[in-house]
């Protein structure tokens, strides 16, 4: 599309400013099951996004039909949409900041040359190595994607940005069967480092954990003493991170409302917002509205430091943007809860009647992030005197987040990152409910 | 989109190896999607669709490509790409596309292309006053006003060839009430295949408003849910969320193909309480999860899965199909032509039985009665589920008593099907958005009350 003659027909339909926010993304994924590939998909789509000032109001359109014949109805649904809005915020099209960070290592394109041949017989080598671990894992799943985005913004105020972004995953996961009991367990890691990928590790891991669960049953209903495992930890908080986001604080929907630079959780907890890590498609050095993204901590030593914000909510506390403009609305980019110096296995070794939470699902049911409340199906292991003794299963956890963070005392050094680019370290927390038997 | 003999040439290059099957799916779709908060428009957004997504198979292996650059030349080469996947010679199979079939079989009225924004805004300013007068303690009110009209075209070297419109609408409420002490949320969404006459015939977004206040407020006031395993009276419409999540995953090919769910190899086995028929219906006149044509242009059809606790029938797809040796059942869909298709619910139910609702409540001691459920998660393997009950109420001899807050509902499928024993005569199916490989797409859930004699309830409230 001729973005020039977009923004002058623009212009000339008064519209004041207008801004596009195009992103081209190439894709290939590929499944195993079997010996056989079960999935190979590729794809090469490009997205344009385009928002416009039309009366003081914004309005826009996101569209994949990028012919010169469509502006016209991109100028058209830009204007309808602005003037249904009847919100009096102050709306931007920015005109850019004077420095951005550097931020390294989000395209490596060495990850570009390495042949599908390779990644094939590499998913073909995982399940087959997976397969031959354990007799009661007889079917494994293994899944690789790689992608790579390219994404430009250009606006009618003369700011011009680009970057260019790839990642990979490599996912396994295994299913267990004895006894007419069915157990899974994924693996998985997110890296645009082909060489991070430890592939007989991740099978071990994958096959060690489903099997593990298996004879899994409810233990008796009461209060545990609880180590939140970091994968478990890092879905949480992905959960719940809509608190930080100002967009909700303003609309009274966060349970960090007025608690700036008040002591909210243990003092034990400090957590990051930082858009240097490559492990997420929000990485990088500006975000959707073109302004500079910055690492900078919301909550340090239990004191909670600030929100995250965009234009449009930073206008209304008349504050800066921290650079958390996504999607039209407020985003994290990698959020995640610094380590402490616990040994996870100490961890373990110094419970006495504990559960470890090795998964949390339901998430986006159980969990009310208005609220902070949580009563969420659970899988882990009990633990009696410092030894694992069995697998549980089909049990609930229930509590608040904010308490549960009051409640951490130790802090492990293990973190680990989900696939949005939350991560979290295992944590031990006082006690939780559980309802089981 | 494309012209019939372009559509040809592309199936035909996907053919130039040993492949047996080639598809092509193409889309031009329009979503609108208004949001209202803290009392003002905030925003209206429209996003354009439309694309091309071509599968290629060779038995019950399959390779699937995408673009939205869909000029011949480029989805010719895609089509060989694809193609080139495979080895061999090619199988020279010869083929004609019949006539384009047009699907129709869910009349709208008003498409809702040719509303005014204002016409449209308007339900939004007119739930918002209602739900805010309901009571002083509705803190807050975001509502979403959604449309979409899809078309899609499908073509095979089976010689299908066809063309379907989806138009849907949906009108979702959420409230928010709160005091000092706590923040609770209520919501009431529905939908279907209908144009803007969904508000002139079928609901009153004043009374959606309503609704969802007052569940806001009702749960406000509630205790916190108690734990433990106890019998849980489930109410129909969202309450089919259960069925959905429980089992209709578990019946999916995609997992039964592989043996990687609970119920494969139990066709004709006994796996619910005699009380129990399970139907998935595409074809329900405007229903939410209907469509004329499934994505891979087969009609959609009234699938029985379980006959009176008998498995009776798969949700089947045509891929996972040829690994079971079985017919596709028209389920195969997808979310947009970013996905290849495989077997999905359309709208899922339990059908009626003969208990009344008071029936049940009044043989019911102590238990649960979960008067709104949320969503809920499946882990297809394994048949774990759980559920958020929304909206809850103790049941003390046989009486629904104070209302309770916070509670979530875990059991495995299998189990949970063999104790329905209670099933009601009152019908009613909701809209759901549901989650899959194949992306994220409408599917009705529904059910008349019923009653699971046991499931664990897992609640917040602190154990004396």
């Amino acid at each position: 599309m001729n973005f020039e003659l977009l923004f002058k027909k623009a212009k000339e339909r008064g519209i004041e400013d207008i801004q596009i926010y195009l992103n081209e993304r190439k894709s290939l994924s590929i499944k195993a099951f079997r010996g056989e590939l079960d999935n190979y998909s590729i794809s090469d789509s490009t997205r344009l996004s385009v928002k416009g000032i039309f009366n003081k109001k914004m309005g826009s359109i996101s569209t994949e039909i990028l012919d010169d014949s469509n502006i016209d109805f991109i100028i058209d649904t830009i204007i309808s949409s602005a003037t249904v809005v009847t919100s009096k915020d102050e709306v931007f099209i920015y005109e850019g900041d004077k420095e951005y960070l550097e931020v390294e290592n989000l395209f490596n394109s060495e990850l570009e040359e390495i042949q599908v041949s390779k990644e094939i017989s590499d998913i073909f080598d995982v399940e087959k190595l997976a397969l031959s671990l354990d007799p009661r894992v007889d079917k494994v799943e293994v899944y690789f994607e790689k992608s790579s985005d390219s994404v430009t913004i250009k606006n009618s105020k003369g700011l011009e940005l680009n970057k260019k972004t790839n990642s990979a995953v490599f996912a396994v996961q295994s299913i267990a069967n004895e006894n007419e009991e069915t157990r899974t367990a994924m693996d998985f890691l997110l890296t645009n480092n082909y060489e991070n990928f430890n592939l007989e590790e991740m099978a071990k891991a994958s096959v060690a954990e489903a099997t593990s669960k298996l004879g899994a049953k409810p233990c008796k209903s009461g209060k545990y003493e609880i180590l939140l495992r970091n994968d478990a930890s890092a879905d949480m908080l992905a959960t719940f991170s809509s608190m930080f986001s100002a967009d909700q604080v303003q609309k009274g929907l966060s349970i960090l409302k007025d608690k700036i630079g008040k002591d909210i959780i243990n003092k034990n907890i400090t957590i990051f917002d930082d858009p240097t890590i490559a492990n997420n498609s929000r990485a990088g050095s500006f975000d959707d509205e073109g302004v500079a993204t910055k690492k900078k901590s919301l909550i340090k030593n239990g004191v909670l430091e600030g929100y995250l914000y965009n234009l449009k909510t930073a206008k209304k506390d008349n504050v800066k943007s921290t650079g958390n403009g996504f999607g039209g609305g407020v985003s994290t980019t990698s959020l995640y809860i610094e380590n402490g110096d616990t040994n996870f296995d100490n961890a373990v070794a110094s419970m006495k009647n504990g559960i470890i939470i090795t998964e949390l699902a339901g998430l986006h049911s159980g969990a009310n992030p208005i609220n902070g409340n949580f009563s969420l199906q659970t899988s882990g292991l009990l633990v009696e005197d410092g030894k694992i003794i069995r697998p549980l299963a089909l049990i609930t956890v229930a509590g608040n987040y904010l308490e549960l963070l009051k409640d951490v005392t130790e802090v492990c050094s293990d973190i680990k990152y989900d696939f949005s680019g939350t991560g979290s370290p295992s944590l031990k927390i006082s006690s939780l409910a559980i309802s089981g038997e | 989109m494309l012209d019939k003999k372009v559509i040809k040439n592309i199936l035909d290059a996907a053919l130039t190896t040993s492949a047996d099957f080639s598809e092509l799916f193409l889309e031009d779709t329009n979503n609108l999607d208004i949001s209202m908060s803290s009392n003002n428009i905030e925003k209206s957004g429209n996003s354009q669709v439309r694309g091309a997504g071509i599968r290629v198979a060779k038995g019950y292996q399959s390779v699937y490509g995408y673009t939205n650059n869909v000029n011949e030349e480029n989805l010719i080469q895609l089509a060989k790409d694809l193609a080139a996947s495979f080895q061999g010679e090619s199988e020279n199979i010869k083929f004609e596309l019949e006539k384009l079939k047009v699907g129709e079989a869910h009349h709208i009225e008003i498409d809702p292309r040719n509303v005014s924004m204002e016409e449209k805004s308007n339900l939004l300013v007119k739930a918002n006053k209602v739900a805010r007068e309901y009571s002083d303690e509705i803190s807050q009110v975001q509502i979403r006003y959604m449309d979409s009209s899809q078309k899609i075209w499908v073509a095979n070297s089976e010689g299908t060839f066809i063309t379907d419109t989806r138009i849907k609408t949906r009108f979702t409420v959420v409230a928010i009430a709160s005091n000092d002490h706590d923040t609770q949320t209520g919501m009431t969404a529905p939908g279907g295949n209908y144009g803007f006459e969904f508000f002139k015939k079928v609901e009153n977004v004043e009374e959606i408003a309503k609704e969802s206040a007052r569940i806001a407020v009702a749960m406000l006031h509630a205790e916190e849910c108690p734990s433990g395993k106890m019998p849980v009276i489930m109410d129909n419409k969202f309450g089919g969320v259960i069925f959905h999540e429980a089992c209709g995953h578990s019946l999916e090919a995609t997992g039964v193909a592989k043996g990687m769910s609970v119920f494969a190899d139990k066709k004709g086995e006994k796996i619910a309480n005699e009380l129990v028929t399970a139907i998935d219906d595409g074809t329900i006149a405007n229903e939410w999860g209907s469509a004329t044509y499934d994505d891979e242009g087969n009609l959609q059809e009234k699938r029985v899965l379980i006959k009176d606790g008998i498995l009776t029938s798969y949700m089947i797809d045509k891929i996972n199909g040829k690994r079971m040796g079985e017919e596709a059942t028209g389920s195969g869909r997808r979310e947009s032509y970013k996905y290849s298709p495989t077997s999905r619910m359309s709208n899922t139910y339990i059908d009626n039985g003969t208990s009344t609702f008071d029936e049940i409540i009044a043989a019911t001691e102590y238990g649960l009665y979960a008067k709104t459920l949320g969503g809920g998660s499946v882990n297809p393997a394994s048949g774990d589920f759980n559920f958020a009950v929304l909206e809850g109420y103790i049941v003390r001899n046989g009486k629904i008593s104070e209302p309770v807050k916070g509670a979530t509902l875990v059991g495995t499928g299998s189990e949970a099907l063999l104790k329905i024993d209670m099933v009601g005569n009152n019908l009613k199916l909701a809209p759901g958005m549901c989650g899959s490989s194949s992306g994220s797409i409408p599917a009705g859930v529904g059910q008349p009350t019923l009653r699971i004699s046991e499931l664990t309830v897992g609640g917040r409230k602190e154990e004396n």
